[in-house]
């Protein structure tokens, strides 16, 4: 399923192995924050393989966590992919994160780093959110199941 | 998308048959019978699915542009906009991610030599 993916590429003017600390070890310092990007917490990278990216999140009683997912590939400087699961996703549902660090050739300091977000084709919403339930997590839940035919569609509407 | 459209395409889409002709429509437009054969339904019965999907604004019946006496039926690009906005969605939220990830790593890391 090729098409079942999400890139972004982004060109940061820093060494591979900067960028792949600052994208891992950081990665509190960076993530934006705001109800669309996180809990309300703090997030971590636990930088090692089977590691994992979680966010703790202070309340009155303790703090919680909820992790997101575990690292399933680690090769720093130059790539680690991790398994993302939102908090509306079933057992089981799970999508995956790859995250590459290439130095430009001819810059001294440098990377492209590149995003692909893939798997949403494989979550299928078995109990689908009926009446009363939030629009944003259906249209959530129906667009991840719908992953890779939204893709060809793109080239069908545009 | 109103939620009465939502349970309508939701409907329309918990039949595997009924998923089924959106592949194949998928691919390009395609004839009543050909359907049938392709998903191995009686025509009644694929006549049946496809009236559903027709309510639901998933799939219209058109005639083809090279053939007006073949009547087709093909996806409905309006129905699946706001399903195809997800993946943008999710694209614009790595976008702005990693424009703040650059940001912080410009910001803390000098270097090698001279100015940005």
């Amino acid at each position: 399923m090729k098409n079942d993916q999400v890139r972004v590429s982004v060109r940061v003017r820093v060494p591979p192995e900067a960028a792949f600390e600052v994208f891992t070890k950081e990665v509190d310092q960076w993530w934006r924050r705001g109800p669309q990007f996180r809990r309300g917490g703090t997030l971590h990278f636990e930088c090692e393989l089977g590691g994992r990216l979680f966010e703790t999140i202070s309340e009155r009683d303790g703090a919680q966590l909820a992790v997101i997912g575990n690292i399933t590939v680690w090769e720093p400087p130059s790539r680690f992919v991790f398994e993302w699961r939102a908090s509306n996703f079933d057992p089981g549902e799970k999508t995956e994160v790859e995250v590459t660090f290439e130095r430009i050739p001819g810059e001294r300091d440098g990377t492209m780093v590149t995003v692909v977000h893939r798997g949403f084709s494989k979550i299928r919403p078995d109990h689908p959110v009926r009446h009363g339930a939030e629009e944003a997590l259906f249209l959530r839940r129906m667009g991840m199941w719908w992953g890779e035919l939204m893709t060809s569609l793109r080239e069908f509407v545009r | 998308m109103r939620a009465s459209d939502v349970d309508r395409t939701l409907a329309a889409l918990a039949d595997p048959t009924r998923r089924g002709v959106i592949d194949l429509l998928r691919k390009k437009p395609r004839r009543a019978g050909e359907l049938a054969e392709a998903l191995e339904m009686t025509p009644p019965a694929m006549s049946r699915h496809l009236r559903v999907l027709r309510k639901s604004g998933l799939v219209e019946e058109t005639v083809l542009e090279e053939d007006a006496r073949v009547r087709v039926y093909r996806l409905r690009r309006e129905a699946f906009e706001s399903l195809r906005d997800w993946l943008d969605r999710v694209e614009a939220f790595w976008t702005m991610q990693l424009d703040s990830f650059v940001e912080h790593a410009e910001r803390t890391r000098p270097l090698t030599k001279g100015k940005r």
